[in-house]
This record gives C-alpha cells, structure tokens and sequence, in this order.
C-alpha cells in the first residue's frame, strides 16, 4: 500500500567508476509527469487556474461581486457583463471568481483538517494496536456509517452557518476515511524489520511513529487529499444549495444554484449553467490530478 | 303584419347576439362541478390550527373549511366595512355607542360531523383566543391574543345570540372578525386537534392532508348555502421551490396562484408564456420595513435612525428588489390599495421620500455632524431573516447606507432566531417584512408600535403616540378617526422606529377558465372557494 | 461461519447506537429548537408560553434523561411523536419510503447498466482513444453535483423539446407514463454519477484481473478473447464490483436528498431536510437511524455475499 521507499538499505557505493546518476531536478519530475499522465497534468492545470482565480479573485474582476444593480437585472452574457448578472444585477463573473476562493478555503480546509486529524488517529491507532485500536476504529464506524451529505447536514445545522463551521462539518464526516486509509499503511509498515529494529534498539514509540512510520505514509496521504478535495467541494456545494452551508455574502457556487437559478431558470439559463460548469471543472480537476498522483504514488496500480 | 314582426324578433335577436360576445350569456352562469389544483408554497406550519399561527401559508389552505361570524365581500376587490357581509352571523348591530357587539347568527349551519352549530361555539372560540379567566381550554401558541384585549365579557343569551361586552368603545373590532386569521372553531373538540385535522363549518371538508405534498377538500353536501359551492374538489400542492411552481402554473398543473407570490417580473414571464392567463394587481398589506433598536446605541439617537430613513432610496428598492411591484406608503397602506394610508402627496413631507440625492445628502450631513463619513464610517450589524425576499432587500439597503457613511455588514438569522433575536432586542437595526391581518390602524398600531407589544420589535414606547393609538381606536366618526390615523403614521415615520419602505403588491395569477376566485388587497382575507367555479 | 455473523451483528448493534448517541446529541446541540419555530410562526416570543411547550414536550428534562426515554419507548415499538405534525413518527414517515425506494433501485440499475458495460469496454480497449472518452466521461459525471445535473436535465428540455417535466409526484396508479419519467429522470441525474464509480471498479477490476496468470494460461490455450473475458475474467472481477454497488446503494442517499428537491418528489430524503430545518427530532432520529440501519445492513449483507462467492473468504481468510 505504500510507497516502501524507507527499506531500501544503503549500499556502501564500490569505488569512483561507477557515476552516481544525479538527482533529477523538481523541474525534470514534473516533466516526467505531464508525459506520463496527460489527464493528470490537465487536473493539475486546472487546479492551479483555479487557485489562482481565487488569489487574485479581487484583480480579475470586473464588478464588485457584492454590488446590486437594479437597472441590469437578468442581462445576457454581453462585455459589460461576461458571463450575465443575476436576479439582483450582480455580476456573475465576479461572483464566480470569489465564489472559487469559498470553495477552495473550504475544501482545503476541510480536507486538510480531516486529513490530519484522521491522519493522526489512524496513525496513532495503527501503531497502539490492541483495545485502543478496537475502539477507535468502531467510533470511525459510526462516523462513517452515516451517509456523508446527511451527517454534514446534521452537523451545518447543529453548528450554525459560517466558514469555520462549514469545514468542521465536512471534515468530521470525511475523517474516517483519512484514518483507515493512514492506519492502514501504519500496520502493514509496522511490521517492517527496521522498526522492529529500532523497537529493540530502545527507540521510544512517539519517535518511531513520527519518525519512521509517518513519512511513508504521505503517499498514501497525498492521494486521499486529492480524492477528498474533489468530494469535499462537492458536499460544500450541495450545502450551500440546500441553504446550510456557506452564509452571504460570500458568494458561494452552490448557493448561486439555489435560489435566483431555479427561479429565474428559464429566462436566464447562464444562472444555472455557469456556476455548475465551475463546480465541475474543480472537482473534475482535482480528481483528474489526484487519480494521476495515485498512479505514479502507488506503484501496485500502476498501469491501471 | 306578422311577417314584421318577426322580421323585427329576428333582426333584434341577432344585435343581441351581436352585442354579447357568443356565448358569454352562458359562460356568466356558474357551472357546478369540476376540480381545482391551488399553489401552496409550504407545507401549513401547523395544520389548521389557525389561531396557533401568524403566516399565510396557514390561514388560506384553511380557508375553505371554516366560516367567520362576518367576512369580507368575496366578489369583491377592496376589504372594508362597505364590503362586510355575514357568514354565520346573520345580522349585525353595535349598541351602546359602539360599546356592546351584538351577532345575530343563523340557524342552520352544521359542524362537518353533522353537529349543530351554536353560540356556544362562537363565545367558545373567543374566550379561547383572548385567555379569559375561565377559558375553557388554552391555546399553545397565540399570537393575537391582542386583537381582544379590550373585550370584557361574552354572552350567549340564547343559542342564536351573541354579544361581545367591550371596555370601551372600539369600532375596528367588527373588522377583526372578518379576518382569514378568525376562523370559528368548534367547541366540541380540543383546539390541539386542529393540528391534524380541521372541524369547521365552510363549503369544503377536508378530505386528506398528505404532508408535505398536498390537501385535498371535498364539496360539503350540507352547506348552509345552498347551491354552494361549485366545485367538487379542491386540491393544494406543495411545492417549495419556486421556479417548479411557477412551471406548474405556466403548464396548467396548478390553475391559481398563492397569495402573495407573484412578483411583477415573474407574472410578466408567464404572461409571455401564457397570454391568456389572468393577472389581478392587488395590494398585499405586506410592507417591507426597517426596524431599528431604539434602546441601544447607535439607533437610540433619533438623528441617527433618521439619517438611515433619508439614506434609503425607497423608488430605487421599488425598482431594484421588485421590479416595480411595490408602492411607497407609510404605516398603513395608501390607496387604492388601502383605506388609511398617506397619499403620495403627504408622503413627500416625510423623510426619505424626496430627491435621493438630496435626501441622501441630508442623511450624510448628520452623520458627519457625528463624526462619520462613507470613508470613516459608523460600522453596525444589520440583521434579517435567512430568506431571499428579506435577503435581497437588506443587500439594496446595505448599499444605501454605504453610501452615507453607515457600514452595515449583513448577518444572516435563522428563521427560528428571528423572532427571538427581535424580541429580545438582541440586535441594532434588521431589514424585516410585516404582514398584517387586517387593513386597520388598531390590527397594526397596537401590535407593531405600543409599549410593550411583543411584536414591537423597536422596543419602541412613546407616550404620546400610545395616546394617539388609543384616541383613534375609540374614535367612532370615520372621518376624524382618518385624520387621527393620518396624524399618527406622520408622528411615527417622523420619530424612525420602523420606517417603511415600501408595500408590496400581488400580481395574483389565474387561468382564465377559473372564475370568481378574486384576490383582495390583503393576502389574508380572502379564499373561501365558496363561489369559485370553472368552465373547462 | 456462524459465528462471524454472530460477531458482524454484534458489532453492527453496538455501531448503531453509538449512532444513536451522535445523532441525539448533535440534533440538541443545534441551535434553536421545534419551539422556536412554532413562535416564529406566530410571530412572536414569549417566555411562560415557551415553557409550557418544552415541558409539554419533554424538552425540559437533561439530555441523557430524553435519551434513556426515547430508548425505552423505541424497545415498545413507539418511534416518537412528529414535533411539527403532532402524529406518530412512523405513521407520517411509512408513506414516504416507496418513492425514495423506487428511486432509488432505478438509480441503481441506471448505474449498473451504465456504468459496467462501459467498464469491460473500457478495460478490454485499454489505452486506446475509446478508453480514454468513456474515462474523461465517467470522471465527468463524478464532478457534476447531481442536483445541477438534474436542472440541466429540466432546463434541456425545455429549451429542446418546450415540455416541462411533471413536478409533482403522479402516482403509478393515475398515469402510468408521466410517473414513468418523473422518476427516470432523476434516476439518470443520480444514476450517472454511480455509474461512474462503477465503471472506474469493473475497468481497474478488469485490469487486475486480466494480467493474472491464468487468463494468460487460457489465452495460450488458444481460448477465444470473449471467452477468456467472459468466462475467467469477470466472473473474478465480479467480486470488487458487488462490493462497490453495495456500497453505492448507501452512499445513493446523499444523490438523493438533492434530486429529491430539485424534481420535488415526496420521499424520505427531502423529508429529512424539511425536518431538520423544522428541529423535529423525532422525525430526524427515525430517519437517520432508518438510513444508518440501512447502510450497516447492506454493507454486511455484501459482505455475506462476498464470503458466498469468494469462497477464500468463506473460511477465515479475509
């Protein structure tokens, strides 16, 4: 499951003949990469525009994304407004813009908090074995036994709207899968001869466990943010869409699908389209890029 | 000779015929029988527990099962005492200076489970909803517990009688009783049961109520009006999402609008799709208003609640946040919408109805005189409820105020801690809508504005305007009560507790093959579905 | 064998009510409650009245005193009155579960059917440009929201064809035709995104499958390819695949919720959003212990169905 990078044993190099090949630079690995998985180097592209979109949200607008504009309300895609306005003359474009920075802060975040925190369960599980073990990972059942959007809807409802909320509502229900995934690579490495070996040599057990045991396991770790960020997105947006997630007036992909979409849907179809086309385009990115890293990551799909 | 004449019968049918469109003659009669589909936006809150509620959504599903003692004219557009005519009251007269309500009610009215109805069941019904000392059951929740606060004692000489012992004189209370949310209830069964099902009196039984999907009525045989009603069946269907609505009334799955729902740019959207459908402008008597904590800083300062009523440009959140489908008004609704409210005229008097720009710079310039500007603004909390109609407006006035040197940032309450938050006081200024019950200056005045009022969200209390309120609701002569009532919506725009910014209106939508199904000018008072009828 | 069933149901018990106690919990925590908004539909607050009600209600007790009488009344069978219908749970809930079954069993063989042909195809023509348009495809339908998927269904067809799809539920009984597409509809918008998982299961199955050693044996026996497909390969890469659609069916409640809404069909999923706004515990509990239920049961049903058609798992193995 993991990449077993940690047990190659080192080899006292024979005599200056042999030329060592040099470490390939960041650059080269990069260009292996987009060669070797063209669908991955697509995800990670559009990845990064996004990232960037919602950096530099506050550049590349062209409206304030907040500004009301009664005169202009329900306008074709025209140059003054590129992709339409909405119900209330706002923008969509700019809209959009920031609505990639809401998505992205809560998927990232939520993802990052469910990953370390499930990371750091499985982990610690993984290695503590025995009882502990047991019981941590029934807790993980119950978690994960719960349909995802329903826990998350439980969870937005039970913590009120706002961004910090939204996150620990997604990430409680996707951090079970973090710690199966981390706990278990923990117990195949764990029975690796050189952490037996530094068991017996008197290495304390926290150290093994950061020390020894975490850095193989970011392989795997990789992959499951990437798998998560595309899910957690997705769930960030079904919340907004069902009026749970993400409050105004944080312009949020979701929410511009709820309501001015479906009431004015017919007469301007551009409200319901483009919002949707930029949550796909994230998650059809993010997953594009974290299938590819899992690829090169894990070698025993690879070819898959 | 005789050849003439019927030359002359002939020819003089045929201009008959030519005059009247063909066959309308016929299409006037009411035709018995048929089906209607009605739109509801919302499953009913608490079923037909009437006086449990405050919200539309429950009174006109309701509608059709009930009666009142007295209702408003259902043929008929404008709602006032012209237009009262009696439901199970038979005859009406005040006494004693308009001091004692005396109901004279019919005979022949049965409670759908065949039972007669009687005084009882009226004095029964209204001990209830005031809490009289020996009520003989009590009501979970009851938000009009006001509207009889000044009723003293009820009496049943006789079971065709009833008398209404008042305090003091007050002339409104007739018109109270004319409300969709003043249905009679049966003395008979528990008022908890009206959560689940409905014992009333009206032209429809219920027959199922399937949660969250729909209400289904049957014609009641034995209505006390005979010949009434026309339809067999009505049906309500729910459907939350407003564009999946609006779809089923452009494709005839629903063939009348809710009140309420309308909005100029949408009925004009199906006007487009549907030439043929019938819109009716009507007034709502749902304004659309700012409140503002006068008990805490910055809005007790009276300056500062004004310089908020001169900043917000009421035509440009007309035209911004309806479209067009709102008027300006004060307290009360202007005509024709409405009987007491201040004409357009008057209303250029008041603050925040001039020139934007000038009532703009007259709000800029108190500010500054505090010590605020657009670039070192006066930071506060606007709050409102969780929904896009309030949503939308609070965004226009967020903008407004920015634009005065108040920098308002929009908190966003659950509709559950709405009502709290606003009660307790527990917020600085909130973009609110109110709805009231009734077009009358005693259903609001006392409810919005008088001290201690729970619904006084302000915490407003005036002395002298609680005296106005009192003085107009005892006034028995309609014109100097007008004056009065005019008098005290000025006071009250003047002093800024609530400011309104607009009335909204209907743009109330039916197939053409419904007839009689006329909305009013208040989105509560109307529905009963005893004369409607269609022809298709 | 029986006693890994015993073991499975024990510990399925045991993660259900540690669900019980997350849910109960989390719904309390939730701020506002079922009196809250019974006064906001009065328009009004006040402080007696509300006592009144939660005592009424039962809310005025501690937490872990309602939790022990909600136990105790489930043990007798009684699931709870509806704070907002003031009807028993389970009558207002039983009629709601055969749209969402329904619709769910439809997403599921628009899944199947979609999603595993396209896998063998995918799979059998690995690398060519074939594969990739059926990979781009089910990637794609795994980034679309459902609930977008299916207003872009709605908006097509109305801009395409100028009908508007029946939005409200048509029972079978009444139009045969109309409650036909009311539900094929949103059986497409949740069925395409499982497809899609299906299809990444059985290809990356298939795969696997086909470089072991004894498809390359059949193969040398000079065995026809859609034999050596057929025969060898699926039926050993069936296995992951059931997993999968197993695990789909439970996972289908989320598609659900949001297709339910958007296509206003009256099931159990929109339900439970309605009730969760509403703060009505009784109906939430039920359900979502419902829905937990369902996703313990199903997820050990496959496995029994694994330890059938495996039968390396049968005997200890896995």
């Amino acid at each position: 499951m993991a990449a077993v990078s940690g047990a190659r044993t080192a080899t006292p190099a024979p005599a200056a003949a042999v030329r060592r090949p040099a470490r390939p630079s960041a650059a080269a690995v990069l260009l292996r990469f987009c060669r070797r998985k063209p669908l991955g180097a697509v995800g990670g592209f559009i990845m990064l525009v996004i990232v960037f979109t919602a950096i530099f949200a506050n550049v590349l607008q062209t409206q304030d994304p907040i500004a009301t504009n009664a005169a202009d309300t329900l306008a074709r895609p025209s140059a003054a407004h590129w992709l339409g306005t909405d119900h209330l003359g706002r923008d969509i474009y700019s809209r959009i813009l920031h609505g990639a920075r809401v998505s992205l802060l809560v998927g990232l975040g939520s993802t990052a908090v469910a990953s370390l925190l499930g990371g750091v369960i499985g982990l610690l599980s993984g290695y503590v074995g025995g009882k502990t073990d047991l019981v941590v990972q029934r807790i993980m059942d119950i978690l994960q036994g719960l349909p995802l959007l329903v826990l998350a809807l439980v969870m937005s409802a039970a913590l009120g709207p706002s961004i910090p909320n939204v996150i620990l509502a997604i990430s409680i229900p996707i951090m079970p899968r973090a710690a199966r995934v981390i706990r278990a690579s923990v117990l195949s490495i764990r029975e690796f001869q050189y952490v037996e070996a530094a068991r017996a040599l008197g290495v304390r057990h926290l150290r093994i466990a950061f020390r020894h045991i975490l850095p193989n396991t970011i392989g795997p770790f990789i992959v499951l943010a990437t798998a998560q960020l595309g899910s957690a997105i997705l769930v960030e947006a079904t919340l907004s869409f069902l009026g749970l997630g993400v409050p105004e007036p944080y312009p949020s992909w979701g929410r511009m699908l709820s309501v001015s979409a479906a009431e004015y849907a017919q007469k301007a179809p551009w409200l319901v389209l483009f919002p949707g086309i930029a949550i796909s385009l994230a998650v059809f990115g993010s997953n594009l890029l974290g299938d590819a890293l899992r690829d090169t990551l894990d070698p025993r799909l690879r070819g898959a | 000779m005789a050849s003439w004449h019927f030359a002359v019968a002939v020819w003089t049918a045929l201009a008959v015929l030519a005059l009247y469109p063909a066959g309308s003659a016929l299409a006037q009669t009411p035709k018995p029988g048929g089906h209607l589909n009605v739109m509801l936006r919302e499953d009913l809150p608490q079923g037909f527990a009437v006086h449990e509620t405050a919200t539309v959504s429950s009174s006109f599903p309701s509608m059709p099962c009930f009666n009142n003692l007295v209702i408003f004219d259902q043929l008929k557009r404008q709602e006032s005492l012209d237009t009262l005519v009696g439901e199970l009251a038979e005859k009406w007269s005040w006494q004693d200076n308009y001091r004692n309500l005396v109901f004279f009610l019919r005979k022949d009215v049965k409670w759908h489970d065949g039972k007669p109805f009687t005084s009882k069941d009226v004095k029964y019904t209204f001990d209830v909803v005031r809490e009289a000392p020996d009520a003989p059951a009590k009501l979970r929740i009851n938000p009009r517990k006001d509207w009889y606060a000044n009723v003293e004692a009820i009496e049943t000489p006789d079971a065709s009688t009833v008398v209404f012992h008042l305090k003091r004189p007050q002339p409104s209370l007739l018109l109270m009783f004319a409300s969709g949310y003043t249905p009679i209830y049966a003395a008979h069964v528990p008022p908890a049961s009206y959560r689940t099902a409905c014992m009333g009196t009206g032209p429809f039984k219920l027959k199922e109520w399937r949660k969250g999907e729909y209400v289904d009525y049957v014609k009641n045989p034995d209505y006390f009006i005979k010949g009434r009603p026309y339809l067999d069946t009505i049906r309500y269907l729910v459907i939350e999402n407003r564009g999946t609505r609006m779809s089923a009334l452009q494709s005839g799955k629903l063939d009348v609008s809710f009140p309420g729902e309308m909005t100029k740019t949408i009925s004009e959207q199906i006007k487009k799709a549907v030439p043929q459908m019938v819109v009716t402008t009507v007034g709502q008597t749902v304004s659309d208003n700012i409140i503002m904590n006068v008990k805490k800083p910055p809005f007790d300062n009276l300056k500062v609640r004004l310089a908020v009523s001169y900043a917000i440009d009421r035509r440009g959140l007309i035209q911004a946040v309806h479209q067009g489908g709102a008027v300006l008004g004060a307290a009360l609704p202007p005509k024709p919408w409405g009987i007491w409210g201040i004409g357009e005229q008057g209303l250029l008097a008041l603050p925040g109805y001039g020139k934007p720009a000038d009532e703009k710079a007259k709000a800029k310039k108190i500010m500054s005189e505090l010590g605020y500007s657009p670039e070192k603004p006066l930071k506060v909390e606007i709050g409102t409820r969780a929904i896009a109609i309030y949503v939308d407006m609070a965004s226009f006035v967020i903008n407004e105020l920015k634009q005065v040197g108040i920098e308002a940032t929009l908190k966003q309450v659950e509709s559950a801690q709405w009502h709290p938050m606003a009660t307790r006081g527990d917020y600085q200024i909130g973009a609110n809508l109110t709805g009231l019950g009734l077009d009358d200056p005693d259903a609001n005045f006392f409810e919005n504005y008088a001290c201690g009022s729970p619904r006084n969200y302000s915490q407003y209390c005036n002395e002298q305007v609680m005296k106005m309120i009192e003085a107009q609701s005892q006034e028995v002569n309609n014109q100097k009560r007008l004056e009065l009532v005019l008098a005290l919506q000025k006071k009250l725009e003047e002093d800024a507790p609530r400011p309104i910014l607009d009335w909204r209106l209907d743009y109330f939508s039916n197939w053409p093959y419904v007839h009689n199904m006329i909305p009013q000018n208040n989105i509560y008072n109307f529905g009963r579905m005893q004369d409607v009828w269609r022809d298709k | 064998m029986k006693t890994y069933l015993a073991q499975r149901l024990g510990i399925a018990a045991l993660t259900l009510f540690g669900m019980s106690v997350v849910i109960f919990v989390l719904l309390r925590i939730a701020p506002g409650d079922i009196v809250d908004i019974l006064f906001s539909t009065g328009g009004y607050v006040n402080p007696s009245e509300r006592a009144a009600i939660e005592k009424e209600l039962g809310l005025d007790k501690p937490i872990w005193l309602q939790y022990v009488d909600w136990l105790r009344n489930i043990a007798t069978g009684d699931l709870g009155k509806s704070y907002r219908y003031d009807l028993p749970a389970w009558e207002i809930i039983k009629p709601l579960f055969p749209v969402t079954l329904e619709l769910a069993i439809l997403s599921m063989i628009v899944a199947v059917v979609l999603g595993v042909p396209t896998g063998v195809i995918s799979a059998v023509r690995q690398d060519t440009t074939l594969d990739y348009i059926l990979r781009v495809l089910s990637l794609a339908g795994l980034a679309m929201p459902s609930f977008w998927l299916g207003m872009v269904i709605i908006l097509a067809l109305v801009a395409w064809i100028g009908w508007i799809p029946p939005m409200t539920y048509v029972p079978a009984r009444e139009n045969f035709k109309l409650h036909f597409i009311q539900f094929a509809l949103p059986a497409l918008a949740v069925g395409y995104r499982s497809s899609a998982l299906i299809m990444r299961i059985t290809r990356s199955a298939l795969l696997e499958v086909m470089r072991e050693d004894y498809i390359r044996t059949a193969r040398a026996k000079g065995q026809g390819e859609r034999t050596v497909i057929w025969r060898h390969a699926l039926k050993n890469a069936i296995l992951p695949v059931v997993t999968v659609i197993g695990i789909e069916f439970a996972f289908l409640i989320g598609g659900l919720i949001v297709t339910e809404t958007v296509f206003n069909l009256p099931g159990v999923a929109r339900f439970l959003v309605q009730a969760i706004a509403w703060r009505d515990y009784p109906i939430v509990q039920t359900l979502v212990m419902f829905t937990a239920a369902i996703v313990i049961f199903s997820n050990l049903a496959v496995d029994m169905l694994y330890g059938v058609l495996d039968p390396r798992v049968r005997y200890g193995g896995g």
